[in-house]
């Protein structure tokens, strides 16, 4: 599903983003992404999301060699790429219906289509009662399940998870990674960058640990450390 | 559907930013304005000064002296010039009636006149009005013609108003066009400044598209759409002005002076589309400008 490809990133040259990273992800795997502030976890998601080239090296996603994608087609690659963010990136002035149903909309799904998957997909969240609120009515963790129902509403291959937990109570992000389980149990590759030690230990999956740009450890059934 | 949702999401970032829009809209709409009004005037000017550079004539005097005959020849000499169009014979006793014409009332003048001094003389009207010098040297050294020596004053014709008419069009048109250039500059930068506002005030939504897959050009037509709106606009506040000032204004100065301007003459339907077109344009080419600077796919 993933492959990086001796990957190096650079920012300036002083400032090493990734450092000759090898990674191969399996389709349906789930791996934890693991390291400080600054080891170069955001690095490796906004590659996958070709929000800009690699120094160095190949990255390779669903079999589609990302260097050699031409940029109108970059559009269609993230929309087989779900995310789900820290801080939710909700909109703020529309309802929780219409968050989710702006991801269909503006990839120019049909306004029937838009009807019947958004209802659906805040039920399986568990958001079902919550359809016609806006996001500020909603706790932290409610907020974090829309965020995940807009990732998961195309179905996409591959779901991205930046510290979806990082502002989560523990019982709340409890809640969060069951749903993050569940979706990598239909069969979408899930990749979660996190701080949260508890959680990784807990889940006892692939485990990928960066620090300073370089994967220092990378593990199957890992532990946080 | 696409159209509706660029359409409601361009309505709800004017109605947002309405200061920075109205601020652009006020911009277009004095740049179109005085663009359309300019063009109004330009017409009617050029109509006027047309006619006024058609009625420039020669006028030659003769000498006293000169035989009747000698005259006559002249005169069949300056008709046969490819240059003059109309020539006319003014006699000694036309120009006296024309004298005595004007002085009407003050006919008493004359008495202290004996016999009848006035030269005769021919008018000569040009079929082109830049060939008014070449014509009139002709005469310059012609022993028939009553110049005063080592001068020229024999020969009466425009030359002054002539030029001056020119370079008053001529800076009248280079003025103008640099007013209008200067303004939609303006308007050009009002548009790009209120696009990256509302751009700004919509990079989450933006990021968001961005990060779900929206294509390009699904991101950018919001925000042309709004800068070709405000453009528009704009334009069409521009042109309902336009169209109460060549009414109230434009019509009551032609009235008051109908020597000089013409009615009728002004294509004011080609005007208005000139002024939505360049409306919309000036809305298109600030929001690109916005685009391309600031806002990152």
């Amino acid at each position: 599903m993933i492959i990086f490809d001796h990957v190096s990133k650079m920012y300036d040259p002083n400032i090493m983003g990734l450092e000759d990273v090898n990674v191969h992800i399996e389709r349906g795997e789930f791996a934890f992404l693991v390291g400080h502030s600054g080891s170069g976890k955001s690095t490796f998601i906004r590659l996958l999301l070709k929000e800009f080239e690699p120094t160095e090296g190949t990255i390779t996603v669903a079999g589609r060699n990302l260097q050699r994608m031409r940029r109108g087609t970059v559009p269609y690659h993230r929309r087989n790429i779900g995310c789900v963010f820290q801080d939710f990136k909700l909109l703020s002035n529309k309802t929780v219906a219409d968050n989710v149903a702006y991801a269909l909309r503006v990839t120019g799904q049909p306004e029937r289509t838009i009807r019947r998957k958004v209802p659906e997909i805040l039920q399986l969240v568990g958001l079902g009662e919550k359809m016609y609120n806006i996001p500020d009515e909603l706790s932290a963790g409610e907020q974090q399940r829309v965020s995940v129902a807009r990732a998961f509403v195309n179905h996409p291959s591959l779901l991205i998870a930046d510290e979806p937990t990082g502002n989560l109570d523990p019982d709340t992000s409890v809640g969060i990674m069951q749903l993050l389980y569940r979706i990598n149990r239909t069969g979408t590759t899930v990749v979660m960058a996190t701080h949260d030690r508890e959680m990784v230990d807990k889940m006892r999956k692939r485990v990928i640990a960066l620090e300073n740009g370089k994967v220092i450890r990378d593990e199957d059934k890992g532990l946080y450390r | 559907m696409q159209a509706r949702f660029f359409f409601s999401e361009a309505i709800s970032s004017l109605v947002k930013n309405w200061v920075m829009s109205v601020a652009a809209i006020v911009t277009v709409l004095v740049s179109m304005f005085i663009l359309g009004l300019g063009t109004i005037l330009f017409f009617n000017f050029q109509n006027a000064f047309s006619d006024l550079r058609n009625s420039l004539r020669v006028e030659v005097f003769m000498k006293n002296t000169a035989s009747p005959e000698k005259i006559q020849e002249l005169g069949q000499e300056i008709e046969a010039m490819p240059e003059v169009r109309d020539v006319e014979f003014i006699s000694k006793e036309d120009a006296l009636n024309k004298l005595r014409e004007s002085l009407e009332g003050h006919e008493d003048l004359l008495e202290a006149i004996s016999g009848n001094p006035l030269p005769p003389s021919y008018v000569i009207t040009l079929r082109d009005p830049d060939s008014i010098d070449l014509v009139a040297t002709r005469f310059f050294d012609n022993p028939l013609v009553d110049n005063s020596p080592g001068t020229h004053d024999g020969v009466k014709y425009a030359k002054e108003t002539s030029e001056k008419v020119l370079s008053v069009t001529t800076y009248f048109f280079i003025g103008g066009t640099g007013f209008v250039v200067l303004l939609i500059l303006a308007s050009i930068l009002l548009i790009s400044n209120t696009i990256r506002l509302s751009i700004f005030a919509r990079r989450r939504e933006v990021e968001i598209m961005r990060l779900v897959g929206a294509t390009n050009w699904f991101i950018r037509w919001p925000f042309i759409m709004e800068g070709v709106m405000t453009g528009m606009a704009g334009a069409a506040a521009a042109v309902a002005l336009i169209l109460l000032a060549n009414n109230f204004l434009i019509e009551s100065v032609v009235s008051k002076m109908p020597f000089f301007f013409k009615t009728g003459t002004v294509p004011l339907f080609w005007i208005v589309l000139i002024v939505i077109l360049g409306g919309t344009l000036l809305g298109s080419g600030g929001s690109g400008l916005a685009l391309r600077r600031f806002l990152k796919i």
